[in-house]
């Protein structure tokens, strides 16, 4: 018996001293390796996965897989698909230029200057980021369809002219109505980067003989040119992602870009494989317009190295701050107020093209949407739930990344970084097509559930909740935390009791920020939604395709206003400029 | 002939003057010091004559002509003026020669004679080999070398510095002094410098203005403020010094425990009793084991040591008076050594005493 | 034993004609046929049914789904509205993804069931209700792989304010006289099921040169064929082509100043089925809602949003012509699967977009 008891307690014994042992090399890994490597997975989930296979794809045969070519003769072997590329490049130039065109005067003034109204401008500049684009372009048909639209109505009144004022079906129209709703990113890099111009740069100008324009010209401009330079890529990138304004205007207008090019792709047959081929060379711009920037900027040194020293004041610029003034006006009424107020007329009226009578007027189109349309409601349930999942889901991984990678934890934290920024220039259509291509099938089969959508979104914007949550960690000197831990916290306690509640307001303005654009994304949701998953904004696009803009006015500004309460919450909790904080 | 003229020059903000009423003229080829504490009003007195400030009362003057007073500024573009800021100010978007060459351009000179100029010019701060690269290639010493080659290419009437070297390190700082003192030498371009490094101001000024709470204290030669300090706020500003309370009796000068001849200090003392104040520089005290002999007329002092430091190049003694709670500091050589409690005679040099109001 | 105590309840309810909140659904299950009340049954388990709707208005598909969701309580009608054109893509993207979403799928391009047919991919479903239809229509394929759920007139309309019914074309040619440059809106073949149809009528009529000359005219292209209902209502255009009689029809009895013209060759007639897919996950909802599509309940609902019903026992649409007065053109199945995506891609060519 006793004999037995031994040798049974023996290996006993053994296997409890290798699990000791076991769990005693777990407990000397730091957690924040585990971390690390759940971090590495998901970034390889969200980003490197679904771009690699959309890479992959773009060389296979469709059903067998076998390596091909063909699908980039498919693609590039018509003239009219190379016309929509060529389209798209334009656009995204012309698009980007008028951006900085009307952003950077509005920075400008805003940030060096005693203009008056700043407050106004910022209003404006807010409006018009919080505003979809395609919402914005509905109301642009509204104002500026050659025959009906209001303006040219009062064109043709004022004038007795035949013709129209502005046609917003033109490619003219088209790079208008985008620019207007891209700008908002042209002003937040630009001001953000005059912010940090020093006056002496401008003093030192003035001493030598340069006036207030000419050192505008030759030197706060030129110092600021890298975020120019951003916000223009930025902005081209947008443009030619952009879904809904090209099939809203785009196809009356008769222009055929990238975006709608794609989405023939998918008409039956779908060509996935095809539309992954058409979608390399939007990569190849990014990385091409990256390189020009790089080589551009080459040597020089500019604002971010100098920032530090002086002090900063404003311009006074006598009469000419009216000026500046009047063009903030302008802009904030092409861009907001006019769109606005028509969308607003549009949703009460029964037909869009006859003014404001008591005889146009009704509520028909709110009580179809509110009580009548099943989906509408759902829909907007679907908005709100999944850009709060996207939006936490974001700046959870931004938050752990952006940690690893200040604190340097981990060798190679940077390339987490780097993966966690990488879809910033990634086109969210390419994005989504990726998405589609990766996980739409079994063996996930995730096509048309709500996690595609949540992880398509936490990709795309991941970029901008990790560089809010960068700013953040870095603001919290890791002194903070040391003085913690050698009172006896562990990493974690540390983090959660010292670091997380000095950086909770900003995490809570990238939440918001996330969570707002995530609401009105269209591009990165059309390929992905299934029938119970529609957001508001592919809702919109499925109604846009009638033509009925009453309805769809009345249901966009049944977004805005969503939106606005979430922008009000953030103002309330974070602080007026929250959105247009850049850091 | 007098080239820049300020006149009750003075600047406020609401209720706050943050420059009080201060004249100051400089004749042509001068170079004149503003020094003074953080927050006396001399960057705000510099920035004035630079035009990016408008006077609340006073003018500054030109050549006779009126450049600045209340309501009426000629901007700082059109004062032929050149400015080397606190911070450089150089542009990080230009080369080095962009940078010299930007006033040159403004002036429309011809391309041929900018690229002369800014050659001549990069060679006088010995630039020339760095003509090609951008700001952020250089050293601190070499971008202030290019500040200084921006400001003085125009050949401006005036050149303005606002604490040029606070930004180096200490070294640099002492061969950069030399080398704006240098270059003033070369072109004789009436400066106005401001800081608040006394050594600085000492190294490169023909005269220097401190500067208290936005008034001119006292504008004198390097030296003379040194050694004549007429302010309570100079003599202890500039360098350091005992301040003993005294008093001016029928032309003796009594103070706790000895007493001098007023004539001894400053011929022309003299007037009626009154309390003054003494300024005595701690190197300008002897020190003496024993009593020395009184035979020059300089008073002695016996005290003792109340506490000492070491500072390598010389002793830092604080020495008790007998018979007084006063504190002289007193700095000695570095093998003259003494112990606390040790007992020591002090003697003063008259004529190294500046009586201050 | 419990179906039967609370079928029980029920009629306890009804026999006391209470007006309560289950009475309408207790009627509508007591009135059902047999066959109906057997699908419902089954449906009922399921919960819900998705529709990919490319054949009635968004308001109109609408109201099919929550007039067949009052009927049969407790099946969920998922809409989901588009062109005809976008919905079969939405059914290949799901196909691709191998995920069946779709239980119901509804175009008005006919060629979308012959070629699902033939690569096997629908349920074989003869809808008893569909014995009370039309007869014109009441086979829409002899193996019963799709069913016949749309019968929809494509014509011209003007706004009366911009175009005098004197001037207005009266001809699907008449659209070619320069006098309608700038003038003219219609939808598109690669969104418009029925757009694309009308294309392969007209190129059958008159060769592709009618839509080259048709282009000089600048006309306004949208997407749906009901987009220029809309643009015709703003004032935007004035003379809208192949607009869906329907459509047009409620919007003038909202007041717009539209009228249909019935064209001298004849109105193009989409006679389009609706099909289960082999793989629908709902199959017992969606053989019901396609029994619910042929009875004569939702030719009811449909006939108040002004679209032609499928059965004799409901009249045409106030404001119609009888259809045994019309000359109906309409492209056979064959025309219409090999056509469409040709004159899709012509169009593509010729139009830009």
């Amino acid at each position: 018996m006793t004999n037995s008891a031994t040798a049974l307690r023996e290996p006993a014994t053994g296997s409890a001293g290798r699990r000791t042992g076991l769990l005693g090399r777990l407990r000397q890994v730091e957690p924040v390796a585990l971390v690390w490597l759940v971090l590495v997975l998901l970034l390889l989930f969200l980003v490197v996965a679904p771009l690699a296979k959309l890479f992959m794809v773009s060389f296979e045969t469709q059903d067998t897989g076998a390596f091909t070519l063909s699908n980039y003769l498919t693609a590039y072997g018509r003239a009219r698909y190379l016309d929509a590329l060529v389209n798209s490049l334009i656009l995204g130039l012309t698009s980007a230029t008028i951006s900085v065109v009307l952003a950077v005067p509005m920075a400008w003034a805003v940030s060096r200057t005693d203009m008056p109204g700043k407050g106004i401008t910022w209003a404006v500049v807010l409006g018009a980021f919080v505003m979809p684009p395609y919402l914005g372009a509905i109301g642009w048909i509204l104002l500026a369809g050659p025959n009906s639209g209001v303006v040219n109505q009062l064109w043709r009144a004022i004038t007795g002219a035949e013709g129209a004022f502005f046609n917003v079906y033109s490619f003219e129209g088209l790079s208008l109505v985008i620019a207007l709703h891209s700008f908002p990113l042209v002003f937040i890099f630009v001001k953000a980067a005059l912010d940090l111009v020093s006056s002496e740069m401008e003093d030192a100008a003035n001493i030598l003989g340069a006036g207030t324009w000419t050192a505008m010209r030759k030197v706060s401009l030129p110092l600021v040119w890298p975020s120019i330079l951003g916000a223009f890529i930025i902005v081209f990138l947008e443009t030619i992602a952009l879904f809904g304004t090209p099939a809203i205007i785009g196809i009356p207008a008769r222009i055929n870009v990238v975006t709608t090019q794609l989405w023939q792709f998918f008409e039956y047959p779908v060509r996935v494989e095809v539309a992954a081929a058409y979608a390399m060379p939007l990569l190849l711009i990014t990385i091409g317009m990256i390189v020009v920037q790089k080589l551009m900027l080459a040597r020089k040194g500019f604002v971010s190295q100098t920032g530090k020293g002086g002090e900063r004041r404003v311009i006074k610029l006598g009469p000419w701050r009216w000026a500046l003034f009047g063009w903030c006006a302008c802009v904030g009424a092409l861009s907001v107020a006019m769109p606005l107020l028509i969308l607003v007329q549009a949703s009460f009226a029964k037909a869009w093209g006859r003014g404001v009578s008591l005889d146009n007027f009704t509520l028909r189109n709110y009580q179809l949407l509110l009580f009548e349309h099943e989906m509408a409601m759902t829909s907007i349930w679907n908005t709100i739930w999944f850009s709060a999942a996207a939006a936490t889901l974001a700046v959870l991984i931004a938050l752990l990344v952006a940690y690893i990678v200040n604190r340097r934890l981990v060798p190679f934290g940077e390339a987490l970084g780097f993966l966690a920024m990488a879809p910033f220039v990634i086109p969210g259509i390419v994005m989504a097509i990726g998405f589609y291509a990766a996980y739409a099938s079994p063996p996930l089969a995730l096509y048309g559930t709500a996690a595609i959508i949540i992880f398509a979104f936490t990709a795309r914007f991941l970029p901008i909740a990790y560089a809010n949550s960068s700013a953040a960690i870095r603001a919290v000197h890791p002194e903070m935390e040391e003085a913690a831990r050698i009172l006896g916290s562990g990493r974690l306690h540390a983090i959660s009791r010292v670091t997380a509640p000095l950086i909770k307001k900003a995490l809570l303005g990238g939440w918001l920020i996330v969570f707002i654009v995530a609401s009105r994304e269209l591009s990165a949701a059309i390929f992905l939604v299934g029938p119970r998953t529609r957001t508001m904004s592919v809702l919109l696009y499925d109604l846009s395709e009638a033509g009925n803009f009453e309805v769809l006015a009345a249901f966009g500004g049944l977004l805005l206003l969503i939106t606005l309460v979430f922008v009000a919450i953030g103002m309330k909790l974070v602080g007026r400029d929250f959105m247009l904080r850049r850091s | 002939m007098s080239r820049l003229s300020l006149r009750g020059l003075t600047k406020a903000y609401g209720k706050l003057t943050v420059v009080d009423h201060i004249n100051l003229t400089l004749v042509e080829g001068e170079f004149v010091s503003l020094l003074g504490p953080s927050g006396c009003g001399k960057t705000t007195t510099l920035r004035m004559i630079a035009g990016f400030v408008e006077p609340t009362a006073g003018t500054v003057e030109m050549g006779g002509k009126i450049i600045s007073a209340p309501g009426a500024v000629m901007p700082p573009e059109r004062r032929q003026m050149s400015m080397i800021f606190q911070s450089y100010a150089i542009w990080p978007n230009m080369t080095v020669e962009e940078n010299v060459a930007f006033g040159l351009k403004l002036r429309k000179l011809p391309a041929e004679e900018v690229r002369r100029r800014v050659a001549e010019i990069l060679g006088v701060v010995q630039m020339g080999h760095l003509a090609g690269r951008y700001p952020a290639e250089l050293s601190g010493g070499q971008q202030q070398r290019v500040a200084l080659a921006r400001a003085i290419v125009v050949k401006p009437d005036v050149l303005l510095l606002d604490e040029p070297l606070s930004n180096l390190d200490a070294n640099l700082r002492e061969e950069m002094r030399f080398e704006i003192r240098r270059v003033h030498d070369e072109f004789r371009i009436t400066t106005v410098y401001v800081t608040h490094d006394q050594a600085e101001a000492m190294a490169t000024s023909d005269r220097i203005a401190v500067m208290n709470a936005g008034r001119i204290e006292q504008v004198d030669a390097p030296h003379l403020l040194y050694t004549r300090p007429r302010t309570r706020f100079v003599a202890s500003f500039i360098g350091r010094t005992n301040l003993l309370e005294a008093r001016l009796e029928n032309g003796d000068i009594r103070c706790d425990g000895f007493a001098m001849k007023a004539l001894q200090l400053d011929p022309a003392m003299g007037g009626a009793n009154r309390p003054i104040l003494l300024s005595v520089r701690p190197q300008s005290i002897g020190l003496h084991c024993g009593r020395p002999g009184n035979g020059d007329g300089r008073p002695v002092i016996p005290g003792v040591i109340a506490q000492r430091v070491f500072l390598g190049e010389t002793w830092d003694y604080v020495i008790q008076p007998a018979g007084s709670d006063m504190r002289l500091r007193v700095t000695a050589p570095p093998l003259q050594v003494h112990e606390v409690g040790d007992p020591v005679w002090m003697q003063l040099d008259p004529a190294q005493v500046a009586i201050v109001e | 034993m419990q179906n039967a105590t609370r079928r029980h309840v029920l009629k306890a309810a009804a026999g006391a004609a209470v007006y309560g909140l289950a009475a309408p659904a207790l009627a509508t299950a007591q009135t059902l046929p047999p066959h109906e009340r057997e699908l419902y049954e089954a449906a009922k388990r399921e919960g819900e049914i998705t529709w990919y709707s490319g054949q009635y208005s968004a308001e109109g598909s609408e109201a099919v789904g929550r007039a067949f969701t009052e009927r049969y309580p407790g099946v969920r009608c998922n809409v989901v509205r588009s062109t005809s054109q976008v919905a079969f893509q939405r059914l290949s993207q799901d196909a691709r993804a191998r995920v069946a979403q779709c239980d119901v799928f509804s175009s008005t391009n006919s060629g979308h069931f012959t070629l699902l047919k033939r690569e096997n991919r629908l349920t074989q479903f003869r809808p008893r209700n569909a014995d009370g239809m039309l007869e014109s229509i009441r086979v829409a394929d002899p193996d019963n792989f799709y069913q016949t759920t749309f019968l929809g007139l494509f014509q011209l309309g003007h706004n009366t304010q911009k175009v005098s019914e004197a001037e207005a074309p009266k001809s699907w040619t008449d659209l070619l006289e320069p006098k309608w440059r700038d003038q003219l809106a219609v939808g598109h073949p690669g969104f418009s099921g029925a757009i694309g149809v009308w294309a392969v009528q007209m190129r059958k009529m008159y060769g592709w040169d009618y839509f080259k000359r048709l282009e000089q005219n600048r006309p306004q292209i949208g997407r749906s064929s009901q987009d220029p209902v809309t643009l015709l209502n703003a004032g935007e255009r004035t003379v809208g082509v192949c607009v869906p009689a329907g459509t047009t029809l409620l919007s003038i009895s909202r007041g717009n100043p539209l009228r249909l013209i019935y064209p001298t060759e004849g109105v193009l007639a989409t006679i389009a089925p609706s099909a289960i897919p082999r793989n629908a996950p709902h199959p017992n909802a969606a053989k019901l809602f396609m029994e619910y599509q042929a009875s004569k309940e939702m030719s009811q609902v449909i006939r108040g949003l002004f679209a032609e019903p499928l059965r004799p026992d409901v009249p045409g649409p106030e404001g119609s012509l009888p259809l045994d007065q019309i000359k109906l053109l309409t492209p056979t199945l064959e025309e219409q699967e090999k056509g469409v995506p040709e004159v899709r891609e012509l169009w593509r060519d010729t139009f830009g977009v």
